[in-house]
């Protein structure tokens, strides 16, 4: 139970919330905080849990147990106050495409109590943010995929809330489109907001999360920043391989190698951590040594596809 | 209040923006009421009888084949037919064509003659296809006609000639000759009566006004046929409007509108009010229009006022229930079509509740569609307050019902996160 001072301190506190839809569980025991000027990230495959997290968060779905705090307010109670100071963007872009960009934003604005002035001011500002000024009478059913993924961060943002929930918000789109709805997020947390950033792009959330859970099944495997999260595998470099591989059999190659773990193997791949590149030496020559009939070999930094496949046992793919 | 209007004004709004969908669901019942009166003849005062066109060619010289042939001579039958005469089969089959006439009646030689002597006897009917319902009017009325005369040809039973021969001016003066032929008819036809009378087939007959007057009492089919049809058109509208709370859903806005400060009860009523007045606007013009078009008058404005309000509450409350039942859109289509379609029948949108069995009248009084046609029927007709009062009472119950129903089903959704 946290006490109302410890609350203050943070934006977003999610103390081990649960969450089935029937008997298949969503969201296990998850809990994390997320303070004012920071991003944090979920990170997990499809079916992680993330979206079911940010509904819980969002006030959305009550949860089963556990609690999400929102400047010390209960999410789930309907409490306005804390909606107020929410903006969230799903997944989904949840707009109407009848209606012109601007008309969208109008619409949202006033859903959180902006009016008149207040409210043209609003809308102005948030589609410049987003680089749609030009484009604010135009309907949205003419916009293109990248372009309604900007507005839909626009809908969020229009009413300039503390706390920022983003479902994926890059989902399906081009890379210019991208890196601009990543300026746009890092400019929000710089400017003091906290950010719940959802996604299963590792290299997104490397690039922008100061620090992010790796979730998968509902359940939190790992939290900390991405230095945190790396060290999981060792500071030395990461061994992939492809081709026609045997588990057990790299299992026992990389015991007979010193300094060297077996991370996972997945199909026709699998990933070994050295402690140091003399061990991983060692290992890439036990490798050609074995035989094996290998069609790649690739010796990498650790990043956070190594740390989830340690942790998970697979690989996160886009 | 403010919040309710932000997001009933978005939902006006996005209609406006593409009125397609409503515009196609108001043209459904107003083609439907268009296409019966069309075929049945409501209409409004301007609307004229029409006329029976029939080219005969007589070849009998006796009593039927002249009173069939100059039937027009009957002062009844003088408006609704024009009869023109041709000499041969050429001939009528030449004006049929060229006359536009709807049938050719051809009646052959000896045709009295040998109907009195009670031999088989045949009338050819050539209809023309050109000229719509009417050569199956024409058709049916020859065989009505065919069959009285029949019936008179069994009864005389011989007597034919002897009756012929009155008609031709003989035998006129043997008056006991005459008595007895009488008696003697008139005891079979006493015979009979138990099959006769009643008659099965009873003509009334009115005297047609004439001048600016004319049309004013004729019966108006459209008072009966429009509010059904109209009751129909809602129930779709209705069906249509609401199934853009389960595009919300699909699309997310929905759920974006459940994030920000409201709650999930004011989304929902919401979406019913904004539906609601959709189905007003359509309301009122669909009443515009039985009035302009069809000629149907709603009586006093107060009465009629609050039976439009009562039945959009009835219709969007069953809509509201309706999708709170299904999980898709299409679903929702083709569950709420069904019902609207079931609900017509039974309410009597097309026949009188009254013609079905007893035990099917009692499953229609269950039905928003029966309460609501009473209601514009009533009102239709020249009836009032007094005369809407229970009927009114019935639906708003059921109105009530069906909206609580649906705003409660929708709750219990969301709250499973299904919307």
């Amino acid at each position: 139970m946290t006490t109302p001072q410890e609350s203050r301190e943070v934006a977003l506190r999610v103390a081990d919330i649960r969450y089935a839809y029937g008997k298949t569980v969503a969201v296990d025991g998850v809990s994390f905080d997320v303070r004012p000027g920071e991003i944090f990230g979920l990170l997990g495959p499809n079916g992680a849990g993330k979206t079911t997290t940010i509904s819980i968060v969002s006030g959305i779905l009550p949860p089963a147990s556990g609690q999400a705090l929102i400047f010390g307010q209960d999410a789930s109670g309907g409490s306005g106050k804390a909606r107020a100071r929410m903006g969230v963007v799903p997944q989904d872009i949840a707009l109407y495409e009848e209606l012109t960009a601007a008309e969208n934003l109008r619409f949202w604005g006033r859903l959180y109590g902006l009016s008149g002035a207040g409210l043209e001011d609003a809308v102005r500002r948030s589609l410049d943010l987003v680089g749609l000024a030009d484009r604010a009478k135009a309907r949205v059913k003419t916009y293109s995929g990248g372009l309604k993924r900007r507005l839909n961060l626009a809908a969020g943002l229009v009413h300039s809330p503390d706390l920022l929930l983003l479902d994926e918000p890059t989902v399906g789109i081009d890379p210019q489109a991208r890196l601009r709805i990543l300026d746009v997020v890092r400019d929000q947390a710089r400017s003091g907001r906290a950010v719940l950033y959802t996604s299963h792009y590792l290299e997104e959330a490397e690039q922008i999360c100061g620090r992010l859970a790796i979730i998968d099944h509902g359940r939190v495997l790992a939290a900390g920043t991405v230095a945190e999260l790396r060290r999981l595998v060792g500071e030395g470099p990461v061994v992939r391989i492809r081709g026609s591989i045997d588990g057990d059999g790299l299992k026992a190659l990389a015991a007979r190698c010193p300094g060297v773990s077996f991370l996972s193997a997945d199909g026709d791949s699998a990933s070994f951590a050295a402690r140091d590149p003399d061990a991983c030496s060692g290992l890439v020559r036990e490798l050609f040594r074995s035989g094996l009939k290998l069609d790649d070999l690739r010796v990498q930094e650790p990043n956070l596809q190594s740390v989830f496949l340690k942790l998970t046992g697979r690989e996160l793919r886009d | 209040m403010r919040t309710l209007a932000t997001l009933v004004r978005k939902d006006l709004r996005r209609r406006l923006v593409d009125p397609s969908k409503l515009l196609m669901n108001l043209a459904i019942p107003l083609v439907m009421a268009g296409m019966m009166a069309l075929a049945f003849g409501g209409g409004g005062d301007n609307q004229r009888t029409p006329v029976l066109h029939l080219v005969v060619v007589n070849q009998d010289e006796g009593p039927i084949g002249r009173a069939l042939g100059n039937a027009q001579q009957n002062p009844e039958a003088a408006g609704r037919m024009e009869i023109r005469q041709a000499k041969n089969r050429g001939e009528g089959l030449t004006m049929l064509r060229e006359e536009e006439a709807a049938a050719l009646i051809l009646i052959p030689k000896n045709f009295s003659a040998d109907l009195f002597d009670g031999k088989d006897v045949e009338l050819e009917v050539v209809k023309n296809p050109a000229a719509s319902i009417m050569p199956v009017i024409a058709q049916q009325g020859v065989e009505v006609a065919a069959l009285y005369i029949s019936i008179g040809a069994r009864l005389l039973d011989g007597r034919g000639p002897r009756i012929a021969e009155l008609f031709e001016g003989k035998g006129w003066n043997d008056p006991q000759a005459i008595a007895a032929l009488v008696t003697e008819l008139y005891d079979r036809v006493r015979g009979i009566d138990a099959f006769l009378i009643p008659p099965l087939i009873e003509v009334k007959t009115a005297e047609r006004e004439t001048g600016k007057e004319a049309g004013k009492d004729r019966p108006n089919f459209m008072i009966w046929m429009f509010p059904g049809v109209m009751i129909m058109g809602l129930l779709f509208t209705a069906n249509t409007q609401m199934r853009d709370l389960l595009r919300e859903g699909e699309i997310g806005t929905l759920r974006r509108q459940l994030t920000a400060p409201l709650g999930a009860v004011q989304v929902l009523i919401a979406k019913i009010v904004s539906v609601a007045a959709v189905v007003a606007i359509a309301t009122v013009l669909l009443l515009l229009v039985g009035r302009w078009v069809f000629d149907v008058r709603w009586g006093p404005v107060v009465p009629l006022a609050a039976a439009t309000a009562v039945i959009v509450l009835a219709a969007t409350g069953f809509a509201a229930l309706v999708f709170s039942l299904v999980r898709t859109e299409r679903q929702g289509d083709a569950f709420g079509g069904v019902l609207v379609m079931l609900m017509s029948l039974l309410g009597g949108t097309f026949f009188p509740p009254q013609v079905v069995p007893s035990w099917m009248q009692g499953i229609s009084r269950l039905t928003l569609t029966y309460w609501s046609h009473g209601i514009l029927r009533d009102l239709a007709a020249g009836g009032g307050w007094d005369k809407i009062q229970r009927e009114l009472s019935i639906l708003l119950i059921i109105g009530l019902t069906l909206t609580l129903a649906g705003v409660l089903a929708l709750r219990r959704r969301h709250l499973r996160g299904a919307l």
